[in-house]
């Protein structure tokens, strides 16, 4: 059985990130693997801009930024396996490839888990109604337009105001299509206000919050939906379903981490974000088994997905050299009042480390506050804080002595 | 008169609050921006507003039936819809690289229309 | 000429095909939708009942009984995936201990096998650990669980093999009486003639029975919802459980809680009457009661754990409110002699189906003598799921076969040589609906978000599927609207 040093799931941002940087330091035993024919994952079909401010200082289409990683993983030589799906993955971190070349069992020393994440579906948010043809999730519109080549409808409505749903209100309205409203269920918008701006409002198509679909019609082809307004308890208001004739719904209502062979392989994932729960080496409860990107916790940017794969990069390498910081007092990270989750949710206070949390809903000019019990440890200013948009706090190794707990909370 | 705006030049999605005066209109106060961008966005916006698009063009004989693109420089918000005329007209020949003009001086707006990938030839 | 014209190619139609395929007679099926599994057939528990609700001595009880034997024999001859788990009802207070006693003594009237009731929760739970706090239980063991579309699509195939004529997308919109034969024609105007009709249209059932000129039948249309559970919580549920039945609608068994041979979890059905007897609708109010139903029998699921919902409809001969127990109605019609009309084969009808199969063919046996084909193939070759094969055999054919190592649906792992099979499929069903109940793809839990434009890209470079040629399942469920980008 072929044994690898390093072997990475997924060649999306994270991925090729994670690849790229363990070749720049020196792990040269690599196997990068990408269920696709190309590399990049779903950064393929996010044809707008946007991409690679952090990581690049200038902004990119979801293409360009891959290309990037492309030419440097052609001149670092990594070893690519494409086409090829990992159908099994075990707690021995060996797992079984599958592709066009044939099918075949294969260990790793060191696994990252760079799988990406998946869309919330109609039956996930349970939709009710009927079942025709012409509900698709955004992404899988964004897919069918932008790679293959189809048009997806003429009359749409938009459900759920996530990114991607956003920016395909937008590439709907330039390809001729009629996109009617998108509606959302949270008094307030779950996409980056930018997309709200440059997608939505550029082209008056309306956004109704605390709004959100009741019913389908149509049994052939979606021919409507009903929509009703919510109270503030999220409840619909009786009497307030309208109805309106549309041809298409795309469903824009969250991403999940696709996490099913984490699971099968016994990684333990977190109720909030979905992903595993990591340290602060990003190493799940399974040794050597690590995790960046949107399978850890869907980011609202590509480029911390990269960021932490490369991040990860470092930390593989040092488990495979044995000097991953050890310690039998793990310090609970906590997500308290006003945020939604924290990561990494288990740290060793033994190396510096950045944390990345969500708070729970928009607010203006609050203070992030960082605490062992009652004491505080760090406290920093933020102007808008949104849900849409994931903020991190950074704290060294110093500010970590004697720590017992960590709890996040906003004030 | 004073007016709220999202800067959309980058993720960060500033909260810019703009504040024209009566005296100079030209000169605008710029708040909340988080880069100098901010300023020049809010400027662009009220007198100019501009913006860059992406999409897709045919390609022929392509291992892909599109390539992804974008214009090279910001178009006036006007000339969206004509920009994307010539576009949905438009097809080319792979191989296609990466950076290549697809379409010069589109709608005449001075822009160029660039391939945002590479797309080889079957 | 056709000898035989069934209308309906569900499960009792393609049943009948079935069992008088046997014979030397030219059989024809005239299926309204582009397959045979859209209707209640493709929409149901999947479960082989035992045969205790129902009436001793009606035709309920007698097909039921016989048909939970029969339609196991021809599952292992069409080598159609079912499993023996049993099933339990479960009662959580003592008023309705009283009820499986009486369940049982019907049961056991009806000649169903090996009913027992246990009592105390700690035995309840030795039979199904994960059901929630019971006094007492009937344990069913002649219960099965089954794939209802690969049984209905394996009958069909086999049919096929024997010569039967499927007819897909041909709805018949009248029929005549010309020299004693039936005349019929279809939406496009097509023409079909044959000796014997036989209606199996299901909910339908009276509407075309009108047609035939004989309107003393009505049907009500009621309604049932169902959740669709992911399959992660499969090994928590090893065998179906079952409420005792309420006692205000007819024989309506009560949401239950059922795992299927593929590894998701159905709760339901709801029933309500409505008027549209394709009036497959979920609602909000019914999921909620169907999630509260489903919790008390089994609290081990989450809301988020629905992947799914979808409904059918039952054929009811009775109006809401009526409690009078009915029956199954098969007959050849005196007033249309060689009409065979099937009316009300709602539940245990599935079961029922192999048995419906054979009275239909004595009635005809009555009249005529049938004579048996020299060559009947009894199972048209089926293939187990790749992903039930061992890793070793696994291996072996993906080295052979480049479409085994190419997986095209991630969560229920289908290899793109079973999508193109599904593709090719003998009937020639074409929508997507029909690659997704042969193979499994988009079934799971991303719901083809993933191989949906995988499944798009085979069917356009390897089938030449124009963007209108992309339907989902009826009629009219275009997926594009054309070509964002146009070569002309």
């Amino acid at each position: 059985m072929t044994e690898k040093d390093v072997v990475i799931i997924g060649a999306g941002p994270a991925g090729l990130a994670c690849a790229t940087r363990l070749k720049e330091i020196g792990v040269n035993d690599v196997l990068l693997i990408e269920r696709e024919k190309k590399l990049g994952g779903i950064l393929n079909q996010c044809i707008h801009d946007g991409f690679g401010l952090h990581k690049f200082k200038e902004t990119l289409t979801g293409p360009e930024y891959i290309e990037r990683y492309l030419q440097k993983l052609i001149n670092y030589k990594v070893e690519v396996l494409s086409d090829t799906m990992v159908v099994n993955l075990f707690p021995d971190k060996s797992m079984i490839l599958s592709g066009p070349w044939g099918r075949e069992k294969i260990k790793a020393k060191a696994v990252v888990l760079a799988m990406g994440c998946r869309e919330r579906t109609a039956g996930a948010i349970w939709l009710a109604g009927s079942r025709p043809a012409g509900v698709y999730t955004a992404g899988v519109a964004q897919r069918l337009m932008n790679i293959d080549n189809y048009m997806i409808g003429n009359e749409v409505v938009i459900l759920g105001s996530g990114d991607v749903g956003l920016i395909m209100a937008r590439r709907l309205t330039l390809e001729g299509a009629r996109v009617l409203m998108v509606l959302e269920k949270l008094p307030y918008s779950s996409g980056l206000p930018r997309n709200i701006s440059q997608c939505l409002n550029d082209y008056d198509i309306p956004l109704y919050l605390k709004t959100t679909v009741t019913r389908i019609h149509g049994k052939a082809r979606i021919e409507g939906v009903t929509y009703v307004s919510l109270d503030d308890e999220g409840k619909p208001i009786p009497g307030s379903e309208r109805f309106i004739r549309c041809d298409t719904l795309l469903l824009s209502v969250g991403l999940i981490p696709e996490n099913e062979l984490s699971r099968e392989a016994g990684v333990a994932i977190h109720p909030v974000t979905g992903g595993p729960i990591v340290n602060d080496t990003y190493q799940t409860n399974i040794e050597g088994v690590f995790a960046a990107g949107n399978v850890l916790h869907v980011h609202d940017l590509a480029d911390w997905a990269s960021m932490e794969g490369e991040l990860v990069a470092d930390f593989a390498k040092r488990y495979l050299e044995g000097s991953l910081p050890q310690t039998q007092n793990w310090i609970e990270v906590k997500a308290g009042e006003g945020i939604r989750y924290v990561l990494p949710q288990r740290i060793s206070g033994k190396i510096d480390v950045n944390l990345l949390f969500r708070v729970s809903f928009p607010a203006r000019n609050k203070h992030i506050v960082i605490k062992d019990k009652d004491r505080i440890i760090k406290r920093k200013r933020v102007i808008n804080p949104h849900p849409a948009i994931m903020e991190n706090i950074e704290v060294k190794r110093d500010e970590l002595k004697g720590v017992q707990s960590l709890e996040v909370m906003i004030e | 008169m004073t007016k709220e705006m999202v800067c959309i030049l980058c993720p960060n999605s500033c909260n810019l609050i703009v504040t024209q005066s009566d005296k100079n209109p030209d000169g605008l106060k710029v708040e909340n921006a988080l880069c100098p961008k901010g300023k020049e966005y809010a400027h662009n916006e009220l007198f100019n507003p501009k913006r860059t698009i992406a999409s897709s063009i045919l390609v022929e004989e392509g291992e892909l039936p599109l390539v992804s693109v974008k214009i090279d420089k910001p178009i006036p918000k006007s000339k969206i819809f004509e920009v994307m005329k010539e576009i949905k007209k438009a097809k080319v020949k792979a191989p296609v690289k990466i950076g290549d003009i697809l379409i010069k001086n589109v709608a005449g707006t001075d822009a160029n229309v660039i391939a945002t990938k590479s797309v080889d030839k079957i | 000429m056709f000898d035989i014209g069934i209308v309906g190619g569900g499960a009792v139609g393609s049943s009948i095909a079935y069992e008088l395929s046997r014979f030397n007679l030219k059989i024809a099926v005239f299926e309204k939708e582009p397959d045979v599994i859209f209707g209640a057939s493709g929409r149901n528990s999947g479960v082989v009942h035992a045969g205790f609700y129902y009436r001793p001595g009606s035709l309920k009880a007698k097909l039921c009984v016989e048909g939970n034997k029969k339609i196991k024999e021809w599952m292992k001859i069409l080598n159609v995936p079912f499993k023996a788990t049993g099933k339990i009802l479960v009662a959580f207070e003592e008023e309705e201990v009283q009820e499986l006693y009486k369940l049982k003594e019907i049961g056991d009237t009806n000649g169903v096998e090996g009913l027992e009731i246990i009592k105390g929760s700690e035995n309840v739970q030795k039979l199904c650990p994960t059901v929630g706090e019971a006094v007492a239980c009937m344990y069913s063991p002649a219960t099965a669980i089954f794939s209802p579309y690969l049984f209905v699509i394996a009958l069909a195939e086999t049919n096929l093999l024997n010569d039967v004529k499927y007819f897909l997308n041909c709805k018949i919109v009248e029929v005549k009486r010309e020299n004693g034969n039936f005349m019929l024609k279809d939406q496009n105007g097509n023409r079909y003639e044959c000796r014997w009709l036989i209606n199996a249209t299901g909910v339908h059932c009276a509407e075309f029975s009108k047609m035939v000129g004989i309107d003393s039948y009505r049907i009500y249309p009621c309604k049932g919802e169902y959740l669709l559970l992911d399959k992660a919580l499969a090994p928590l549920l090893n065998m179906p459980i079952y409420p005792v039945p309420s006692k205000d609608v007819g024989a309506y068994l009560g949401v239950h809680i059922t795992p299927t041979v593929e590894g998701p979890i159905t709760i339901g059905p709801s029933a309500e009457y409505i008027e549209d007897p394709e009036g497959y609708e979920t609602t909000p109010e019914i999921m909620e009661q169907l999630f509260q139903g489903g919790y008390k029998l089994w609290p081990y699921f989450k809301r988020s754990d629905v992947i799914r919902t979808f409904t059918g409809v039952r054929a009811k001969p009775v109006p809401p409110g009526d409690k009078t127990f009915y029956d199954f109605l098969i007959k050849e019609e005196e007033s249309v002699p060689n009409f065979i009309n099937l009316i009300g084969i709602e539940s245990p009808g599935f079961t029922s189906a192999p048995a419906i199969a054979r009275v239909v063919r004595e009635i005809i046996e009555k009249k005529e003598k049938l004579i048996p084909k020299e060559k009947f193939v009894p199972a048209s070759p089926r293939k187990e799921r790749f992903e039930d094969l061992p890793e070793e055999e696994k291996q072996r054919r993906a080295r052979e076969n480049p479409e085994y190592g190419e997986i095209i649906c991630r969560c229920e792992k289908v290899t793109k040589r079973e999508i193109i099979e599904a593709i090719e499929n003998p009937l020639g069903a074409k929508t997507l609906a029909s690659i997704k109940y042969r193979t499994r793809a988009m079934m799971g839990r991303c719901q083809g978000g993933y191989c949906l434009p995988k499944i798009v890209e085979i069917l356009e470079k390897e089938f030449g599927y124009k963007p209108e040629d992309f339907q989902l399942h009826k009629e009219g469920s275009w997926l594009f609207s054309g070509r964002m980008r146009k070569n002309d």
